[in-house]
Formats: structure tokens, sequence, C-alpha cells
């Protein structure tokens, strides 16, 4: 294997970091960190909808609601208004997924996010794709709807030789490739920045030369902010995700006038 | 030469990173749509429904208190105009008394008023009649004393109704 050294420090190659030894058959960590989260999502809304909902909601019953409450009133209405309220069990999950499969990269012993590998990542964008089309065509019917992408209205007929191959590009190619790779690459830089930080901490810590042992604190503390600031990218690049589904299928249901 | 050698390096680095994995896709995917189908047909419908029905019943519990409010306010509301007829009549009865009272005052007052008026009436016709016994009394005397001064300087009595309308005119310049 290739190693990065620079003094004694020596960085593994990134393969090493990202790829993982298969546990069972096809089934490696990322796949495991997958299952995990939709079975940590279903196992929460399984408990609260056990609860009695006539009492006052706590625990699993409080956070599942406060979950909902979120999806609806901070990214429903804020984007696509009362008529979306219909999709809050689509980018609920979306959300809770993503979410949950981005939180293990700062968990000790797991410390990989499973959208730091481009396979959930782009299917998650491949489905916003065909959904927000698929929505599109439903909602003003195939021509209307590659009319109101392509040829949008108010914009000068001279113009459209330049607007609807950007258009074009933009809403059927650009969009779901930025959409995956915008989680992907944002949890991946994490992923790397931590590995970065916490090998650094361990070659300092244990440098032969003894001067440089109390440097090691530097970088340390580097990785623990590093790791808090992870928690919000992890429940940052959820939400962004999840918003921006919204707003393309509500771009998509309705044509533009 | 060149290409050679960075396909080697490429070999070297082994797989590309940031190409998706077949496997993690896969089972990504599956993993998801199983997780959305459990949450759309089965997990999100019952806690909506749950918070549903909480919502409802708040709502209820809401609007019952709200009914309470009114009616307890309507109750207030009668209650006031209650207290605010009866004090109007006590009022009206206050001042109807205070009527009475005054127009009985004034009646007795005016009786009062008419036995003074009288009495003092019968005060002064008696102190008339008594001033003019004393001024009579007074006259026939200054008439006499009179006469018998002009009878003792002229020798002779002078004629009585001279003397009295002498005397009379003095007193009554006199008096006057």
């Amino acid at each position: 294997m290739n190693q990065l050294s620079l003094l004694a420090f020596e960085f593994p190659p990134i393969n090493m970091l990202l790829r993982w030894q298969d546990v069972l058959p096809t089934v490696n960590k990322v796949v495991l960190i997958g299952f995990a989260s939709a079975l940590i999502g279903m196992g929460i809304f399984l408990a609260a909808a056990r609860k009695d909902p006539k009492k006052a909601p706590k625990g699993a019953r409080n956070l599942a609601e406060v979950i909902i409450d979120f999806i609806e009133k901070q990214i429903i209405m804020q984007t696509m208004g009362p008529s979306g309220l219909a999709w809050t069990p689509f980018l609920l999950s979306i959300f809770i997924f993503i979410y949950l499969s981005n939180v293990p990269g700062v968990i000790p012993i797991i410390q990989m996010p499973a959208t730091a590998r481009m396979g959930i990542p782009a299917f998650m964008a491949l489905m916003v794709w065909v959904v927000y089309n698929a929505t599109g065509i439903k909602h003003q019917g195939p021509l209307g709807y590659f009319k109101s992408v392509l040829f949008p209205p108010g914009v000068p007929k001279a113009l459209y030789i330049l607007v609807t191959p950007i258009e074009l590009i933009s809403t059927f190619i650009v969009r779901p490739f930025s959409l995956a790779v915008r989680l992907f690459a944002n949890m991946l830089a994490g992923h790397l920045l931590l590995v970065i930080f916490a090998l650094l901490s361990e070659a300092l810590f244990q440098a032969r030369d003894r001067i440089l042992i109390p440097v090691g604190v530097l970088p340390f503390a580097v990785l623990l902010f590093l790791t808090g600031f992870e928690v919000l990218v992890a429940f940052l690049q959820a939400y962004i995700f999840t918003t921006l589904t919204a707003v393309y299928i509500n771009m998509a249901s309705h044509a533009e006038h | 030469m060149l290409l050679s050698t960075i396909l080697l390096a490429a070999e070297d680095m082994g797989p590309n990173p940031i190409a998706p994995e077949g496997k993690e896709l896969f089972w990504g995917a599956g993993t998801f749509l199983v997780f959305l189908f459990v949450m759309r047909v089965f997990l999100v419908p019952k806690v909506r429904k749950g918070m549903e029905a909480r919502y409802g019943m708040i709502r209820d519990g809401h609007e019952s208190a709200q009914a309470t409010r009114s009616a307890a306010q309507s109750d207030v509301a009668a209650y006031e105009a209650a207290i605010a007829e009866v004090r109007a009549e006590a009022a009206g009865r206050v001042e109807k008394a205070r009527q009475t009272l005054d127009s009985e005052r004034q009646a007795k007052v005016a009786e009062a008023n008419a036995r003074i008026a009288a009495k003092r009436a019968d005060a002064d016709k008696s102190l008339e009649t008594a001033r003019t016994a004393a001024r009579g009394e007074v006259a026939a005397a200054v008439g006499n004393v009179t006469s018998r001064a002009a009878q003792l300087v002229l020798g002779k009595s002078p004629d009585a109704a001279v003397v009295k309308r002498a005397v009379d005119a003095t007193m009554s310049g006199g008096h006057s």
C-alpha cells in the first residue's frame, strides 16, 4: 500500500479509510450502518406508536413528534406550504435516514459516516430525481412539465437559445449530481479531517523526540472541535438534502406563471 | 511512457474512492426503500393519528374551557345587571323617601311659620291697642295739664277742642 509520509507522520491510503471488508457476503460496515439507520429510525417510531398518544409525549414519542413537527414546520411549510404536508412521511424518512447515516462519523469505535461513500447519496439523489420529475409529469402532464422546465415563461423568446440548454442541464443533470456530491463530499471531507487530526495527534503524542509530545495537544484540540463541528454538519447536510428535495418537488408540482 | 506510469500509479492506488460501490448502492437503496415503506404505510400515520387525537382533545378542552368562561362571563353579567337593578330600585326608594321627608318638612315649616305669623300679628295687634290706649291717656293727661296751665296763665279755661287739636298736632309732630 502506498502511504503518504511527512517527517514521521504517515497517512494511510484513502481506500484503507473508506473501503471496508465484508463482514457478511456483500455486507460491509457502510451497509451495516445503513441497516442500523433504518432500524433505529423504525425503532424510534415503533416505540412512539406504541405509547398512549393521549398522554403528554415523552421519550421516544416526544422525539418522534419533535422530528415530525420539525419536518412539517421548518421544511415543508417553509418551502411547499400546506399542500406539501402529504409529503411528510417521504421527507421525514429521507431526513432520518441521512441523519442517522451521517452521525456514526462522530461515534467512537464506529467513526464512519455511511454517506462518506457515494452509494447511499447517489441512490438518494437518483430517487429524488425520479420523484420530482414524476411529480411534475403527474401534475402538469409530460408536455406541460417539460415545457415549463425548458421554456420558463416570462423569458424573451430569443433567450431560449441560451436558457433552454441551461435549464435542461440544470434540472435533469446538475440537480441530482449536486445533491449527491454535496452530501457525499461534505461527509467525506469531514471524515478525512477527523482522520488526519487523529493520526497527527497520535503521531505527536508518540513521537520519539519528547519535545514534540506537548505539541500534540494542538491537533487534539482541533480534533475535538472538528468532532463537535461534524455533529452539526451531520444535521445540516440531512436538513439541506431534505429541504432541497422539498423545493424540487414543489417546483415540479406547480407550473411557473 | 507517461501514460503507462499514470495508469500504473492509478492501479497502485486501488479502486476509485469516489465511485459508488455496487453493493453499497444496492443495500442502501433496499434499506431505504424498506424504511420508507414501513414509515409511509405504518409508523408515521400511526404517530400522526395519535398526535391529531391529542391535538383534538386539547382543542376540545380549549373549546370547553372557552364555553365555561363564556357561561361564567354571562353569569357575571347577569349578576351585575341584577345588582344594578337592585341598586337603582334602592336609589329610587331612597329618593322617594327623601322627597316625602322634604315635603313633610316643608309643610311643617310652613305650618310653624303660619303659627308664628299669626302669633306675631296678634302681638302686633295687642301692641297697637296698648299703644293707642297709652297715647290716648297721654294725650288726655297732656290736654289736662295744658288746659290747667292755660287757665293759670290766662285766667280762663281754654276750649277743650282747641287744646285737644293742639295736643294731637304736637304729639303727631313730635312723634313724626
